[in-house]
């Protein structure tokens, strides 16, 4: 971080992303060549001041890492912003990101993993008119890769904290939150045949609006939201004009080494997207949060959900922990740490309260953690898992599969340590079983050295294995490795992106100043 | 005009009902268009493909509408392709896969109407009727006739401009009984089936004169006339078996025709 000092002082800061692939062959792969060079490189630079911050980001995907959308590829600054703050007020004229609630009728935001960016270029005002009260209001087209051919996206938002007013609630370690968002959609009318003679007559205007609420009490917590969206005939929900609906409700307790969540979701015909015949994973304006745990095991992320927007589904989470005591009968010296989360998706049908008859995903996993010396740390997990191919992915009926994880942290040295990981994966349908080994050797403070193999023995007898080396110097991260990976599919947050095979050559470097 | 569109928005926001388009008033009428030309359809589907028999009901509509000036190809290609096993027929072809991957497709169904770029299944109505209305300066017709295990086809062009392209010659086949996923019925989404005694229609078996057939270069008011002959592979159905020629360059299709095999 670079400080200018002045009248006032400005600080610059930044980042620098870059991540690359060298093809060594592609006997299994159509998308791209042995020798082909890829990759994904992002530069950000900010601007900071007391009155003024200003931003740019610089993207370099000419020639990207396979598995993007076509429209990815290209090159320039799509992102450009400044932003003026006074007192209570903050205007941004530019790129931005913005979440309105939990997201269900607004969420504009990046994943880079997944290729996903859906930013808002026009501008946005924040005013905190008084404590607790915090109004937005905004205007923007979407970011649609290289160009912003949407739709008008605009609205507001506006969130309150009682408790900031009601100084009772305050003494009784009470908060209580009220929100309420509205979006409109302007896009304008274009041929779309629905049979020989007669063109669909599109609503220009799509509105929709969401209402929340928050209460915290001591250890306990609960979210209700609820959010509509008007008539939007889209390739998604196949040029229907019926309402869209989402409603969640979420309980959480919190104490003393347990807690508890519980979580419902309905949604129905809930895909907002800036363009109505777009498909894919762009232009959505909203984001549904998947009630399904993301796994970072390997075998565990195997088979991952995504979120069915247009289709609707029923989402049911429920999660407890307990932290087991150390010098307890079943903490031992150390303590234990021990997860159930269990997580239902289903079909939809019209009725509300009724199922439709598809199980989309189920997971039902547990999770132990627990120190058995002072050096070794151990995380085991079973996991039993359900998942609709079909609707998830188009075809390959329901996958019924029980994963086993073994995870142990071994201090060999004050600044050695040795990572492992076993991994078993059973199930008699698709590719059947799969095996998971991973090694992984961390000499603090620079080096680290992984090596891993994915092995599918029952079917392909495929080995996917990889080799990375990592040096961390500084706030500068360059990684080396060398690895095939399989075909499939990366999510995040219910969001999933299909990445086709790989081998050869990777370097990451990482850069913050 | 973006500050109306705001304020307009504004007002919406108070009056959320503003742009409710009732059931009666969701489809406006518009005259039929007169067909100048035939077009190219090139379905890319899959037998794995749940969405794809929704292309298929589309391009039934099309045909219904305008008979022999829509010509549709499927190609079953792709990820969701399914090139057959020991006990199931398989339809999809390493030609189209040469094809899927050379178009840089993303989904399925998706098609090329006249090869000006990927198309959702959904805007095939739209775009056909676009480019049925466009002139071409190529005419063609085309015989293909059954002798024994050969078929002789006999391709005629006549151009009114000067022309450099391709012909390409392909060998499709209808009513073909095949496994198919879809949804029960076709635009449920909630359910999902594997039809076993699905009917598979204009299904691309081979081309004849290569995957990207072959140059043809004409002058203003020039004929051309090419014959072929093709044997006949054992797992094709010669009652079911017809021929499509079309002449195409990179500003798409120019001039396409379709005849059963006698």
């Amino acid at each position: 971080m670079l400080t200018a000092q002045g009248q006032q002082d400005v600080t610059v800061s930044g980042s620098v992303q870059s991540d690359m692939l060298l093809s060594t062959q592609n006997e299994d792969d159509k998308y791209y060549e042995s020798g082909d060079f890829m990759t994904n490189t992002y530069l950000d630079v900010l601007l900071q001041s007391q009155y003024i911050d200003a931003g740019a980001r610089m993207e370099y995907m000419e020639h990207p890492l396979p598995g993007f959308e076509n429209d990815f590829k290209g090159w320039g600054v799509p992102h450009f912003w400044v932003k003026g703050k006074l007192d209570k007020v903050e205007l941004t004229a530019g790129t931005f990101y913005e979440q309105f609630g939990s997201g269900f009728i607004l969420r504009s935001y990046e994943e880079r993993s997944l290729g996903i960016d859906n930013s808002l270029l026009g501008g946005r005002l924040v005013i905190k008119p008084m404590n607790g009260v915090t109004l937005k209001v905004l205007s923007g087209k979407q970011r649609h890769y290289w160009k912003w051919d949407g739709g008008l996206v605009s609205g507001a938002d506006a969130e309150v904290s009682l408790d900031e007013w009601v100084p009772s609630l305050q003494q009784h370690d009470t908060r209580l939150s009220l929100g309420a968002s509205w979006v409109n959609k302007y896009e304008e009318d274009e041929d779309f045949f629905w049979d020989i003679t007669h063109r669909l007559n599109f609503p220009k205007f799509v509105n929709a609006w969401d209402v929340r609420t928050s209460l915290n009490h001591g250890p306990w917590g609960v979210l209700v939201e609820y959010a509509q969206k008007t008539q939007d005939p889209s390739y998604d929900n196949n040029y229907s004009y019926d309402n869209g609906h989402v409603a969640m409700l979420s309980g959480s307790y919190s104490k003393k080494g347990l807690s508890i969540l519980l979580q419902a979701k309905r949604s129905e015909n809930m895909s907002f997207r800036s363009k109505r015949s777009q498909l894919g994973t762009s232009m959505f304006i909203n984001h549904l949060p998947a009630f399904t745990l993301d796994h970072t095991y390997t075998l565990a992320a195997l088979y991952p959900y995504a979120t069915q927007l247009a289709s609707g589904e029923w989402a049911y989470q429920a999660e407890v922990g307990y932290n087991f005591k150390r010098k307890t009968p079943l903490g031992g010296k150390y303590g234990m740490n021990v997860k159930l989360n269990y997580s239902y998706v289903r079909a939809i049908q019209s009725a509300w309260f009724k199922w439709g008859s598809d199980t989309y995903y189920q997971d039902l996993n547990i999770q132990m953690t627990r120190r058995l010396t002072s050096d070794v740390k151990l995380n085991l997990m079973y996991m039993n898992q359900r998942y609709n191919k079909t609707v998830i992915e188009g075809e390959g009926g329901m996958i019924h599969s029980d994963i086993f994880v073994a995870d142990a942290l071994f201090q060999l040295a004050p600044s050695t340590k040795l990572r492992t990981e076993l991994q078993y994966l059973t199930t008699r349908q698709d590719e059947h079983d799969w095996a998971f080994a991973l090694a992984e050797l961390s000499l603090a403070p620079h080096w680290m050295i992984t090596v891993s193999d994915l092995w599918n023995h029952g079917d392909t007898k495929t080995h996917y294995y990889q080799g990375q080396l990592t040096y961390n110097l500084d706030s500068h991260r360059i990684q080396l490795g060398y690895g095939r990976t399989r075909a499939g599919y990366n999510c995040s947050g219910g969001v999933c992106r299909f990445v086709p095979a790989t081998r050869g050559f990777t370097l990451s470097y990482n850069y913050n100043f | 005009m973006k500050v109306k569109i705001f304020l307009c928005s504004l007002v919406s926001l108070f009056t959320m009902a503003c742009d409710h388009i009732d059931e009666n008033d969701r489809l406006i009428y518009v005259e039929p268009e007169p067909l100048q030309r035939t077009v190219l359809l090139e379905d890319f589907t899959g037998q794995k493909c749940v969405n794809c028999p929704r292309g298929t009901k589309v391009i039934e509509q099309l045909q219904e509408a305008y008979g022999e000036g829509i010509i549709a190809v499927s190609i079953h290609s792709g990820p969701l392709g399914f090139k057959g096993n020991a006990t199931a027929l398989g339809l999809a072809t390493d030609l189209g896969d040469e094809y899927y991957n050379h178009w840089q497709l993303e989904y399925q169904p998706v098609g090329l109407i006249n090869r000006h770029g990927a198309v959702n299944y959904t805007d095939w109505m739209t775009k056909v009727r676009e480019e049925m209305t466009k002139t071409s300066t190529i005419d063609i017709s085309l015989d293909a006739l059954l002798s024994g295990n050969q078929i002789t086809i006999t391709v005629s062009e006549w151009s009114i401009g000067a022309y450099d392209g391709k012909l390409q010659i392909w060998v499709l086949e209808d009513s073909i009984t095949a496994t198919q996923t879809r949804h029960d019925p076709i635009d449920n989404d909630n359910v999902t089936i594997n039809d076993k005694n699905y009917v598979h229609n204009h299904v691309l078996r081979a081309a004849v004169n290569g995957a990207w057939g072959e140059a043809v270069t004409f002058d203003a008011n020039e004929s051309k006339t090419q014959t072929y002959q093709l044997s006949v592979d054992a797992a094709w159905n010669t009652a079911h078996l017809s021929i499509v020629a079309f002449v195409y360059n990179d500003n798409g299709v120019e001039q396409a025709i379709r005849k059963v095999v006698r």
